[in-house]
């Protein structure tokens, strides 16, 4: 193998873990950008748990509450990193095989495919190890110390400078990385080894699947970080599924703090860590080459299902083009598909999070509840937000030139299909379920009260969510750095969640008394109204043009003092 | 007829296309030759709105597009020079959806599509997603595309790219019998050859501007050339090809 050949191949593997083709032209077709941001966000959440293990004082904590808190700590610290390797897992689902693209451009060099393979793997490790070093380097370095301080080993004791906890950290935190990583590739080798055709459509449910596995086994599995909880017999059918509790047995052994509770799932750990990298091996390696032969002869997509080929009109003939083109563009592409999911598994959080509250509990009870009617809420806002946010990246960015030299107004056309796609594609499904759901459920006219105030509650999201869209739904170019937008997105759905708790009250006491209901249900028709009134008026105040291409905001303004010939600070003129 | 007075195209103050003046009649095919980077694709680009031009006009009889573009949108059809399309998409679904863009009446237009599909051999796979379909096979999904309102200008980017001989000799005389019913075609290409069987009026470019522009029979006569081919390494080819070929085998051998 040449040592050559593998680094230029490694190189632009480990670059390729990102799409760069849908950046727009503004973010200069580079991929730094876009990874640093991930890499912040990592950093960040590394930052604040190093600097909780740093301030941390244990002292005056019973020995037996510092063991629980411990055996907390690092179950969570396991489960994150097993969650952001789960992510990363999915995201680079598409990667981790060769695609047309490689196999026609390597096929006429004199490249070992035995090369190829090496580089690929050796690309997805880095970025692998990457993403739990930059996790980890902040409580890495500080929970050890703080957690190894209460039981000094003889290694310690030793050498102060190395501690055997701060070893035993990395190597759970790798072992369980690789360990779920593995478990990936492994079912995504053996699905590989289907017929090609199969895989294709296989490979979209399992990539969603995976995901929605990761996110809801991280958000509910039971809290049994106690010696109590590990040791009880009813908890042990579940231990035994349960990853992150056998990489905590597997810290406790190398920590050197194993005990009887802890011990069988450090042997789990063990096995679980072969079995998953033995059979990624194999599968794997064998699916990989077999892929290779077969990526030439058929095609990257699988053909569409027949009966879903027809859809009906959606207004005039340009909307129904757009809004057909929304729908297919969604279910087709499993990467914006993805990031729907992921708007949707925080909905899924918040509510979780919102029913184990006690006070919902108690609530629960009774038929006609609060938190039940605020659960839908939070589902319908986050499917709008999530679809929208979606809207915004582009399928294919080099393709919509077809768009551009279509006869297509701007402004009032525009937005009204974007509205149609918005409203199918998140408010008719989130609406829906949530309809069915409560008029199986409740009384008659209390579930068709409340489904009458969330439809409108979500026309307002809906009218919100399009304030200045002036684009059409998955072709304008994307520009990474707005960072502004996902951090005002967190903060809101924490707002909400405040609100749903007083809006849930105020709803349930409306169903009760129906001036107060007709009242609410007035302000709603009036909001609804009044802001896509304000949304017409703003479209049609702005230039007509649809936007293809996601421009920066430049940070100095140029005053445009330059004639032909002399450069000039404006891009493209 | 379509109209290009005095039309600049700068990037960053670069010069892509510099004063460029003619015109291409309705009835005619005119060629628009020039070496790579001379700057055709983005007199394409202009002619079709996709990119403004720095200065002067483009008008369509005698109307400057920018005054309608949306109007003039609908009287143009434009193959471009790179097979773009949306793979998600089958072939039936991407011309369905141009149809639909170009707000034309749903069942006639069904009745061209499936008459294109089935006169372009594409009829048997329209069900199938682009992203398996070969580059002739997109080829063939562009030129539909751009044919399938009856356009009164059609704007071709090199279309023969990828095409089969028959489908090529097919597109040969559907692009005469197009200028035959009026049309006004320009139509740019690398292939010579075709250009001049094809062509009655060919407009040459060089480093961006215009350095010929008209009938081929008065530019052999003028130049004394008896080829296209001649004609163009004359103007537009500052190498000395034979040279460089040595060149390059002599690099290789080295």
């Amino acid at each position: 193998m040449s040592k050559l050949q593998f680094r230029v191949l490694y190189r632009e593997f480990l670059f390729r873990l990102v799409d760069l083709e849908l950046l727009s032209p503004d973010a200069h077709g580079d991929a730094n950008k876009l990874l640093g941001q991930i890499a912040t966000v990592l950093t960040m959440y590394s930052v604040g748990l190093g600097l909780g293990g740093l301030l941390f004082d244990h002292r005056g904590m019973p020995a037996a509450a510092f063991e629980i808190f411990s055996m907390s700590l690092e179950h969570f610290l396991i489960s994150t990193t097993m969650l952001v390797v789960g992510l990363f897992a999915v995201l680079s689902w598409d990667s981790t095989f060769p695609d047309r693209r490689d196999v026609l451009v390597l096929a006429a060099l004199p490249v070992r495919t035995r090369t190829f393979f090496l580089a690929r793997v050796a690309a997805v490790a880095s970025g692998l190890a990457l993403a739990v070093v930059v996790l980890n380097a902040g409580p890495g370095l500080t929970w050890p110390l703080t957690l190894s301080s209460a039981n000094p080993s003889f290694l310690e004791m030793a050498l102060p400078f190395v501690r055997r906890t701060f070893v035993a950290y990395w190597i759970t935190m790798l072992a369980a990385g690789t360990f779920l990583f593995c478990s990936v590739l492994s079912i995504q080798g053996v699905a590989a080894l289907l017929p090609r055709r199969i895989f294709l459509r296989l490979s979209s449910f399992l990539q969603l699947g995976s995901f929605v596995t990761f996110l809801s086994v991280y958000l509910l599995q039971p809290a049994l970080a106690s010696p109590a909880a590990l040791l009880a017999p009813r908890n042990q059918k579940l231990l035994a599924v349960l990853p992150s509790y056998w990489f905590l047995g597997l810290f406790q052994q190398l920590n050197g703090t194993l005990s009887p509770a802890t011990a069988p799932l450090a042997r789990r750990a063990w096995i679980g860590l072969a079995i998953a990298m033995s059979t990624t091996a194999v599968a794997y390696a064998l699916s990989y080459f077999r892929t290779l032969r077969k990526v030439v002869e058929e095609p990257d997509i699988a053909p569409g299902i027949r009966g879903l080929r027809w859809l009906p009109a959606f207004g005039s003939a340009v909307e129904t083009a757009i809004v057909q083109f929304s729908i297919r563009a969604l279910s087709r592409s499993r990467q914006h598909r993805v990031i729907l999911a992921f708007y949707l598994g925080i909905a899924f959080t918040i509510v979780i999070a919102f029913l184990k509250d006690p006070r919902a509990q108690r609530q629960m009870t009774a038929g006609v509840n609060a938190p039940l009617m605020m659960s839908s809420v939070v589902m319908l806002c986050f499917w709008i937000i999530g679809t929208r946010m979606v809207f915004a990246i582009p399928v294919n960015p080099r393709a919509n030139w077809i768009f551009r030299v279509m006869p297509i107004r701007g402004g009032g056309q525009c937005v009204s299909a974007a509205r149609r796609s918005l409203y199918l594609l998140a408010w008719v499904p989130a609406w829906g379920v949530s309809a069915a759901i409560f008029l199986y459920s409740w009384p008659w006219r209390a579930a068709l009260e409340h489904v009458i105030l969330l439809g409108l509650l979500g026309a307002v999201v809906v009218e919100l969510a399009l304030y200045r869209f002036q684009k059409l739904p998955f072709t304008c170019s994307w520009l990474p750095g707005q960072a502004f937008a996902r951090v005002a997105f967190v903060a809101y759905s924490f707002l909400l969640q405040l609100l749903v708790y007083e809006g849930g009250a105020l709803e349930r006491r409306a169903l009760d008394e129906p001036v107060l209901y007709a009242e609410i249900l007035a302000c709603l028709v009036g909001v609804v109204a009044t802001v896509r009134w304000w949304i017409t008026v703003e479209i049609n105040a702005e230039e007509s043009v649809v936007s293809f291409e996601e421009t920066q905001t430049p940070i100095i303004t140029g005053l445009g003092l330059f004639r032909d010939g002399v450069l000039s600070t404006q891009a493209g003129e | 007829m379509l109209e290009l007075r005095h039309v600049s195209k700068h990037f960053l103050g670069i010069p892509a296309v510099a004063d460029v003046t003619f015109s291409a009649r309705a009835g005619e095919i005119t060629g628009y030759l020039g070496p790579n980077g001379s700057g055709k694709s983005t007199t394409m680009k202009m002619i079709t709105g996709l990119i403004e031009a720095t200065s002067g006009d483009i008008l369509f009889r005698g109307v400057p597009i920018q005054q309608d573009l949306i109007a003039w949108k609908q009287r143009m059809g434009y193959v471009p020079e790179e097979p773009h399309l949306y793979t998600h998409l089958s072939g039936l679904e991407y011309l369905v959806m141009v149809g639909q863009l170009r707000n034309l009446p749903t069942r006639e237009t069904a009745d061209r599509i499936d008459g294109l599909l089935r006169l372009f051999t594409l009829h048997s796979d329209r069900h199938a997603p682009i992203s398996a379909y070969s580059k002739g096979m997109r080829q063939k999904v562009l030129l539909s595309a751009a044919l399938l309102h009856n356009p009164e200008l059609i704007l071709l980017d090199e279309p023969f790219s990828g095409l089969d001989v028959g489908t090529g000799l097919v597109l040969r005389s559907l692009i005469q019998e197009l200028a035959a019913r009026g049309k006004v075609v320009l139509f740019s290409s690398h292939e010579l050859e075709t250009v001049e069987r094809v062509c009655s009026h060919v407009v040459i470019l060089h480093r961006g501007k215009i350095v010929a522009d008209d009938s081929i029979e008065r530019l052999r006569a003028l130049m004394a050339v008896p080829t296209l081919e001649g004609i163009f390494s004359q103007l537009a080819v500052e190498q000395d090809t034979d040279a460089i070929s040595r060149e390059i085998a002599d690099l290789i051998q080295a």
